[in-house]
C-alpha cells in the first residue's frame, strides 16, 4: 500500500514508462474490467478466477493497486444495486399500498404469504451476498499472493480482509438504505407483531396452567427454570413437549429473520420493529388485564406474564442470535449502541444476561407506566369504590414509585374532580363522602399528603362555599351510619369510625403539640426523619405538620373548630330533646371521642347537655317514686287524670343548650294539671330549683281510637294538642280552634296538614274566606276516599321538618339576626334598585336631615 | 297517653356575686352545674354558689360577712 500511494503522487513515474508498459496495462486493465465484470455478473461462474489473478497480479506490480480496488468495489456495489438490492425490493412492491396504514391496524393480508414473501427475499439475497463475499475473497486472496511474491514478510492477511468485507458490509446497507421502500418497515412490524401474538397466545395457554408456581419470583431464570420444569413434569408430557418444540421452533425462525436482517444491515430497524412488536403486546395485555374491575390487583399477573412471554421470547431470541452471531458478530461490523451484546451473553449461565436485564428493566417500565396512565385515567371511579378497590389503589401506588409521575395523577383527577363531582348536581354529602374516600386512598399512595394537599384544595374550596357542609360533617362525624340522606349508607365512609382510629395518634399529637417534647422523643422523631417529596410544597411547611389527619382535613374545610362544636352542639341539642327513653350511651361515646379530638374545654357545654340527661333521667325516677306519698299541696285528681307514671321530662340547664324555639301553647287541661303536678314534685325535692315548661317540645305517643279502628301516632305536643280539642267537639273552625290552642292561625293551618294528610281530619271551606272548618273522620271509608294515604303508619314527629325543629338551626339562629336586613331584601316587591339608586336615595335622606353620612357610613340622625 | 317536655332549671335570673357565673350555670370549679354546685342562700337572703360562698368564709379571718351587704354571714335556715 505503502509504494503505491507514494507512486500514485509521483507524477514523474509517467515520463519513465515505456510504450510497452502502457501497453500492457491498458490490456491488463480492460482484460481486468472484463473479468471483474463476467465474474460479478456471472451467476456462480467462477471460471474466470485464473484470468482475473493474473490481471490484478500485472496491474498491481505497476502499482495500481488502488485503482483496481476502487474499480472492483465500484462494479460491486453497481451489481448489488441491480441484483440484489433492486430484486429484494421487488418482493415487495405488492404491498406498497400498506405503507399509509396505522402500527396498531391488522394488515389484511395472508399471513403466509407475507411471511414466506420475506423468507425467500432474505434467502435471495443473502445467497447474492454470499456469492459476492466469495467475489471479493478472490481480489483478496490474488492481492495477498501478489504481495507474498513481491516480498518475504507476512503482510497481515486477516487485517486486509477485515477491511474489505467490512467495507462491503457498507456498501450493502447503504445501498439497501438509499432504496429502502416505506413499506419495509411496516412489514417488518406487522410480521414481528404477528408472530409475537402467535408465541404469545401459545405461552398463554401454559401460563394459564401453571399461573400458581409462577405467582412470584422476580429472578429471571429461576423463573425459566420452572417454566421449564413443569412442562417437563407436565402430565401430558408429549402435548406439551409438542407445544415446547412447536415454541422453539417459532423462536428460531424468528432469529433467522432478525440474524438476515442483521447481515443486511438492518440491526436497529429489526429491533425497533420486535421492540415495538413487543410493546404493542404488552400493552393489550395490560388494557386487557386492567380492566375495569379495581377489586384485585392486577399488577403481578402483568409481571409473571412479562416474565413468561416476552422475556420468554427475547431470551431465547438471544441465546439464538448469541450462538449463531459470534463468528458473524465482527464480519458484521455494523452494530447499534441498544443492540444486547452477543458476546455478554452465556447461554445456561444463572446470571441473566445484561441485554435481558435491560429489557426486563424497559419492559417492566413500560407495564408500570400504562397501567398507571389506566389506573390515574380511572382514578375517580377507583375512588368512589375505595375500600373495595384497595387493590387498584395499591397497584397505582406502586406503578408512581417506580414512575415517580405523581403530578400526573394531581392533573388528572383534579380535573375528574371539577367535572364529576364539584357540581350542583352532587349532594354536599356525597362530596363529602368522596373526599373522605380520596383521602383515604390517596394516604396509602403518598403518606406524606403532598399530592393530598393539591387534590384536595378545588374540594375544600367548593364545600366552603356551600351552607349545608358543616351540618353534613357533624352528621357524619356522630352519626354512625354515615349520614341520613344519602343513599351510600355504608358504615365504612362514617367519620365516627376515624375518631375511634385516630384516639392513639391523638395523644401523639397532644405531645408534638407541646413544646416539652422530651429528648427522647426528639431523637426519635429526628431518626425517623425523610425529605418530603420534590413536589412538596415548601410554603405548607414539612412533612411533620402536613400529616394525613382526616378529621383534621375535615375540620378545615369548616374553618374552625369552634364552628363544628357549635353546630355540633346544635345538632346534639335536636337529637336529645326528641329522645323520650333517655338512652344517651352512643351520645356519650361520640362526646368522649371529640373531647379527645377538640378539647375537653370546647366541649364542656355539650357535656353539660349529655349530663342534664342523664339528672333528668334520676330526677324523673325520684319524681315517680314520690307519687306514692301524695304531695302536700295536690289538689284532688279528677277522673281524666293521667298518671305520673305516662310522663318522661327532660330537665335542662337552659344557660348551656343553644337558644330553644318555643311557641305558646295551650295543652289539654289534663296533661297542663299532670305538668304543674310534676313541677310542684319536683319543687319539693329541689328547692330552690324551679321548672319552666316548654309545652311545645316533646313527643307525645297518642292512640286515636275511631268506630272501626286504631290509630297509634308519635307526634309533637302541637299536634297531639289539636287533635285532642277533636275529642270533644267534631268540628272547629280554624280560627276557633287556633285561640282554643293558643297558637296563631296560620300556624295552626300549616300544622294540621299532617292530620289532613293522615286522613284523620277533614278541611272544607268556612263562611268566610280567611276560615277553614276542620272536622275529624270518624270512619276509614271516608278516610281512603279523601286522603288515599293510609293512616296506620307510626310517624315520628309529623310535619313539616323546618317548623318541628326543636332548637333553632344554627342558620335560623342567624337568619333571626338577619330578619331586619331580609325584609330589606325578599321584601315583596324585592328590592331591584341598583347601588346608584340607593345612593341617590339614602343621600335624599341625608339633605332631608334624617340621616347623616359619616365616614362613608350612614347614620340615624337623632 | 306519654308525655314528655322540657323544663328549665330556673333559680333566679341572677348571678352569683362572687364568680359572678349565672346562678343556672356553676362555679369556676366545677364542670356541671346543678346538683354538683348548689346554691345557698345566707340569712340576709343574698344568694350564693355553695362553693363560691364557702371559699370565702373559709379565707376570712374573724367572722365572716356577706360579700353583698356586710352583715354577718349566716346560713339561711
Amino acid at each position: 500500500m505503502e509504494d503505491s500511494h507514494s507512486s500514485l503522487f509521483n507524477l514523474g513515474i509517467l515520463d519513465t514508462l515505456t510504450d510497452d508498459q502502457l501497453h500492457e496495462i491498458l490490456d491488463n486493465y480492460n482484460a481486468f474490467c472484463n473479468a471483474t465484470q463476467s465474474l460479478l455478473g456471472g451467476a456462480g461462474d467462477l471460471s474466470y478466477g485464473a484470468q482475473f489473478v493474473s490481471n490484478v497480479h500485472t496491474l498491481c506490480k505497476h502499482g495500481l493497486e488502488s485503482l483496481v480496488l476502487d474499480h472492483f468495489l465500484k462494479i460491486l456495489e453497481e451489481t448489488f444495486e441491480r441484483n440484489g438490492a433492486s430484486r429484494f425490493w421487488r418482493h415487495f412492491d405488492p404491498y406498497t399500498d400498506f405503507v399509509g396504514l396505522n402500527k396498531n391496524d391488522d394488515i389484511n393480508i395472508d399471513e403466509d404469504e407475507i411471511e414466506s414473501v420475506l423468507y425467500n427475499a432474505l434467502e435471495e439475497i443473502s445467497i447474492e451476498k454470499q456469492y459476492q463475499e466469495k467475489c471479493l475473497l478472490i481480489l483478496v486472496h490474488a492481492l495477498q499472493s501478489f504481495k507474498d511474491q513481491m516480498s518475504e514478510e507476512r503482510h497481515n492477511f486477516e487485517a486486509e480482509r477485515n477491511y474489505l468485507t467490512s467495507k462491503y458490509q457498507w456498501i450493502v446497507s447503504s445501498v439497501l438504505m438509499t432504496t429502502l421502500p416505506r413499506v419495509f418497515p411496516v412489514i417488518l412490524h406487522w410480521y414481528f407483531k404477528r408472530r409475537l401474538e402467535e408465541l404469545s397466545t401459545m405461552v398463554d395457554v401454559e401460563f394459564t396452567d401453571d399461573v400458581s408456581p409462577n405467582k412470584d419470583g422476580m429472578d429471571l431464570d429461576e423463573k425459566g427454570k420452572v417454566c421449564n420444569k413443569d412442562v417437563e413434569m407436565d402430565v401430558d408430557e408429549c402435548y406439551s413437549a409438542r407445544r415446547f418444540s412447536e415454541n422453539s421452533r417459532l423462536v428460531k425462525n424468528i432469529g433467522k429473520v432478525v440474524l438476515g436482517l442483521r447481515s443486511l444491515g438492518f440491526t436497529s430497524m429489526a429491533e425497533d420493529a420486535y421492540a415495538s412488536a413487543i410493546f404493542l403486546l404488552l400493552k393489550a395485555k395490560v388494557y386487557n388485564v386492567a380492566g375495569d374491575d379495581f377489586r384485585s390487583s392486577v399488577l403481578q399477573s402483568i409481571q409473571s406474564w412479562i416474565q413468561a412471554v416476552p422475556l420468554q421470547f427475547l431470551h431465547a431470541l438471544l441465546v439464538y442470535l448469541g450462538d449463531s452471531v459470534s463468528y458473524e458478530s465482527t464480519s458484521s461490523g455494523l452494530k447499534s449502541p441498544l443492540a444486547p451484546q452477543p458476546s455478554s451473553f452465556c447461554p445456561g449461565i444463572d446470571t441473566p444476561s445484561e441485554g435481558l436485564v435491560r429489557w426486563k428493566l424497559r419492559l417492566e417500565y413500560f407495564a408500570y407506566e400504562t397501567l398507571q396512565d389506566l389506573r390515574i385515567a380511572k382514578l375517580f371511579e377507583i375512588i368512589v369504590d375505595y375500600p373495595e378497590s384497595s387493590p387498584a389503589i395499591e397497584d397505582l401506588k406502586l406503578c408512581l414509585e417506580y414512575t415517580g409521575q405523581h403530578s400526573k395523577l394531581v392533573e388528572s383527577f383534579i380535573s375528574a374532580l371539577r367535572y364529576r363531582l364539584l357540581t350542583a348536581g352532587a349532594s354536599t354529602n356525597d362530596i363529602l363522602h368522596q373526599y373522605v374516600s380520596t383521602i383515604k386512598a390517596l394516604r396509602t399512595i403518598d403518606p406524606a399528603g403532598v399530592f393530598l394537599e393539591a387534590v384536595g384544595e378545588p374540594i375544600r374550596d367548593y364545600l366552603k362555599g356551600r351552607r349545608d357542609t358543616i351540618k353534613c360533617i357533624v352528621t357524619m362525624l356522630t352519626d354512625g351510619t354515615g349520614g341520613n340522606s344519602s343513599a351510600s349508607g355504608n358504615p365504612g365512609d362514617s367519620l365516627l369510625e376515624e375518631l375511634n382510629r385516630d384516639e392513639e395518634i391523638q395523644e401523639n399529637f397532644g405531645i408534638d403539640d407541646d413544646f416539652n417534647t422530651d429528648d427522647r422523643q426528639a431523637w426519635i422523631n429526628a431518626t425517623r426523619w425523610q425529605p418530603d417529596p420534590v413536589e412538596a410544597d415548601p410554603l405548607k411547611g414539612s412533612r411533620n405538620q402536613r400529616k394525613v389527619d382526616i378529621l383534621g382535613m375535615i375540620v378545615g374545610i369548616i374553618g374552625s373548630k369552634d364552628q363544628l362544636v357549635h353546630e355540633y352542639r346544635t345538632m346534639l341539642a335536636e337529637k336529645l330533646l326528641n329522645k323520650s327513653d333517655y338512652d344517651i350511651d352512643s351520645e356519650i361515646r361520640t362526646l368522649e371521642l371529640l373531647k379527645i379530638h377538640f378539647g375537653e374545654s370546647s366541649l364542656q357545654k355539650c357535656e353539660i347537655m349529655l349530663n342534664d340527661l342523664i339528672g333528668s333521667k334520676r330526677v324523673n325516677t325520684n319524681i315517680k317514686a314520690t307519687i306514692s306519698q301524695p304531695s302536700q299541696t295536690s289538689v284532688e285528681v279528677d277522673d281524666n287524670a293521667i298518671s305520673m307514671d305516662k310522663i318522661a321530662a327532660t330537665i335542662i340547664s337552659s344557660n348551656f343548650w343553644p337558644p330553644i324555639q318555643d311557641e305558646p301553647l295551650n295543652l289539654p287541661e289534663p296533661v297542663d294539671q299532670l305538668l304543674s303536678d310534676y313541677s310542684k314534685r319536683f319543687s319539693e325535692i329541689k328547692t330552690p330549683r324551679k321548672l319552666q315548661w316548654k309545652k311545645s317540645l316533646g313527643t307525645v305517643k297518642l292512640e286515636l281510637q275511631f268506630e272501626d279502628r286504631v290509630v297509634p301516632f308519635t307526634v309533637s305536643p302541637v299536634l297531639a294538642s289539636i287533635i285532642m280539642k277533636f275529642q270533644d267537639q267534631t268540628s272547629w273552625s280554624s280560627k276557633n280552634l287556633a285561640a282554643a290552642i293558643g297558637i296563631p292561625v296560620d300556624v295552626l293551618n300549616r300544622r294540621i296538614h299532617f292530620w289532613i294528610s293522615k286522613g284523620i281530619i277533614a278541611e272544607s271551606p268556612g263562611g268566610d274566606s280567611s276560615d277553614h272548618v276542620y272536622t275529624i273522620m270518624e270512619n276509614m271509608a271516608e278516610t281512603s276516599r279523601n286522603a288515599g294515604g293510609s293512616g296506620n303508619t307510626q310517624e315520628l314527629l309529623g310535619g313539616d321538618e323546618e317548623e318541628d325543629r326543636s332548637v333553632a338551626s344554627v342558620e335560623n339562629q342567624l337568619r333571626k339576626e338577619m330578619t331586619v336586613y331580609e325584609m330589606f331584601c325578599i321584601a315583596d316587591p324585592p328590592y331591584d334598585k341598583s347601588l346608584q339608586q340607593l345612593q341617590s336615595f339614602l343621600s335624599g335622606l341625608v339633605s332631608e336631615e334624617k340621616l347623616e353620612l359619616r365616614d362613608g357610613v350612614y347614620f340615624l340622625k337623632k | 297517653m306519654a308525655c314528655c317536655c322540657f323544663m328549665d332549671l330556673d333559680a333566679q335570673d341572677e348571678t352569683c356575686g362572687i364568680c359572678r357565673m349565672a346562678f343556672d350555670g356553676c362555679c369556676p370549679d366545677c364542670k356541671l352545674p346543678g346538683d354538683d354546685c348548689p346554691l345557698i342562700w345566707g340569712a340576709c337572703n343574698h344568694a350564693f354558689h355553695l362553693h363560691c360562698i364557702l371559699k370565702w368564709v373559709n379565707s376570712q379571718t374573724s367572722q365572716a360577712h356577706c360579700p353583698m351587704c356586710r352583715r354577718e354571714w349566716q346560713f339561711k335556715g
